[in-house]
């Protein structure tokens, strides 16, 4: 075993039923600190008639209540402003605000001690370490500085590695092309949409060939891209580079990361989180590889506000085969799915937009960029997909590979649009390929007298 | 480090750190500079103690 793979060579190759141990005893502390801080879990746990002396096993963490983001947003509006009673250390104990980007409603708001800082930036060092950044790497961050926790993280992840930090945080895109280009960075840190969108326009607009470039690695997270073989590929043909995939979130740290052995997946940190995945019909938890359900996770570190039992809606499976870096932390096979509240039904069958992303970036004559939207003609639902044809090619040539597939893959029928290189919308941070106007005729409905 | 088969003899060092820095926060109210200073090195302290001591309390 070579002990340089590992961040913690301890830790990341412990036996599982010694993690769970592990997990065990952090998960009680987590829940007596929660318990004995925090006006909100007190409340929460003794409505469900639970103390933590009643969790005596693994088994029984299935007894204590989730939490759902909605919870978080009612919890804000008590005191103290502007957090809410979860917090569990004096205000001015709070080094750190951040916010949730809003995306499925009002943002959440996020505070961390300067030692939840530390965390944030060790979970980090887990991923980086096992993407193989190390002291001589010079990492370039195109992200907007701001409340959105985004790679901020990452930043202080790479300088705890000993890597040299260049934040390209108020420039614009050709700025930071060339400031890579200049400074011979060696990896990079972006969503999947920011890293075909510098690629593109690298190529396109600056007659750049991003692999010419000395981008040997880029850390993907924000959106799923990294986990979608076709998407993945694209960057990692765009760049030169090796194209990892990592997942967090703001409410709970960073959970995961792919290694540098791309086993198809995702590592969970089990050190540092409780992951648990529940099925999403029956509520039961799933302990066995293969089947999909939803993460329910515990942050078993994070002291400020704690992540305890948190329903994340990310639809994870755990994936059957060990992976070969030698890591006993468990594999989640394709990395996170979908959204347990993306999955929608369309004609009756089940539709993730993570499907559409895989067959459209899985076909080099189309571009990067697509659009899906589902609406109702009459009683029948339709999907429209806008995609866009690189210059050269004939709609001819890939119109029937496209139906193909998409039928193929998806299992549905789709009216397609073609469109012009370069004429669908670009997006800088996350974007909204997928509008389901369905939600919105039927809120209508609704209103009318 | 060459061998981890004792963490508990570095585990002791991690927390001698602990115990001193914890002192000279106490220590140091009137003295921003060191108290404020100590207490962001406990946050680090702390990662070490995720990192090494709670393993050695599972023996």
């Amino acid at each position: 075993m070579n002990h340089q793979e590992y961040w913690n060579p301890v830790l990341e190759t412990m036996p599982l039923e010694k993690l769970k141990l592990l997990q065990f005893k952090k998960f009680k502390r987590i829940l007596n600190w929660a318990y004995t801080h925090s006006k909100f879990h007190k409340a929460l746990y003794d409505t469900a008639g639970l103390t933590p002396d009643d969790i005596c096993s693994l088994d029984d963490i299935k007894k204590v209540p989730k939490v759902e983001k909605s919870m978080m947003r009612g919890i804000q509006n008590k005191d103290p402003f502007p957090y809410g009673d979860a917090l569990c250390v004096p205000l001015e104990e709070v080094s750190i605000f951040r916010q949730t980007s809003g995306t499925t409603g009002q943002p959440v708001y996020q505070p961390d001690t300067w030692q939840d800082w530390e965390w944030w930036s060790e979970c980090w060092s887990f991923a980086l370490w096992a993407q193989g950044y190390r002291p001589n790497d010079r990492v370039f961050l195109p992200f907007g500085y701001n409340i959105f926790v985004a790679f901020w993280a990452g930043h202080y992840a790479a300088e705890k590695l000993g890597c040299e930090v260049v934040p390209g945080g108020v420039l614009d895109t050709q700025s930071r092309i060339l400031k890579i280009q200049e400074l011979n960075a060696t990896a990079m840190m972006a969503t999947p949409t920011y890293v075909l969108r510098m690629a593109d326009v690298a190529k396109n607009k600056m007659g750049i060939d991003p692999s010419s470039l000395s981008i040997n690695k880029i850390t993907c997270a924000g959106e799923p891209g990294a986990g979608i073989p076709s998407t993945k590929k694209r960057m990692e043909d765009a760049w030169g580079a090796k194209v990892y995939d990592h997942s967090g979130a703001t409410e709970i740290g960073a959970w995961s990361y792919e290694c540098s052995k791309q086993p198809c997946g995702m590592h969970v940190n089990e050190a540092m989180f409780l992951v648990e995945i529940e099925d999403i019909k029956t509520g039961e938890i799933i302990e066995e590889p293969g089947r999909k359900g939803k993460m329910i996770i515990t942050a078993l570190d994070r002291m400020a506000q704690p992540c305890i039992r948190f329903d994340s809606k990310d639809v994870i499976e755990w994936d059957p085969q060990p992976c070969s870096c030698g890591r006993s932390f468990r594999l989640i096979r394709g990395g996170v799915i979908g959204r347990a509240d993306d999955i929608t039904k369309v004609k009756g069958v089940l539709l993730s937009p993570a499907a559409i992303e895989e067959v459209v970036r899985s076909i080099d004559g189309l571009g990067d960029e697509f659009e899906v939207i589902v609406d109702k003609q009459g009683d029948v639902d339709r999907i429209k997909l806008k995609v866009e044809l690189m210059p050269e090619v004939t709609r001819l040539s890939i119109e029937n590979v496209l139906k193909d597939q998409l039928r193929l893959k998806t299992n549905l029928g789709y009216q397609i649009e073609y469109y012009d290189y370069g004429s669908l919308p670009r997006y800088e941070v996350k974007a909204k390929r997928f509008k389901d106007l369905r939600k919105k005729i039927f809120k209508e409905k609704e209103c009318r007298p | 480090m060459k061998n981890f088969s004792n963490l508990s003899v570095v585990n002791d060092k991690i927390l001698k750190i602990k115990q001193l820095l914890t002192e000279l926060e106490a220590e140091a109210e009137q003295f921003p500079a060191l108290s404020r200073n100590s207490k962001r090195a406990l946050a680090s302290i702390k990662m070490l103690e995720l990192n090494i001591s709670d393993i050695v309390a599972l023996e």
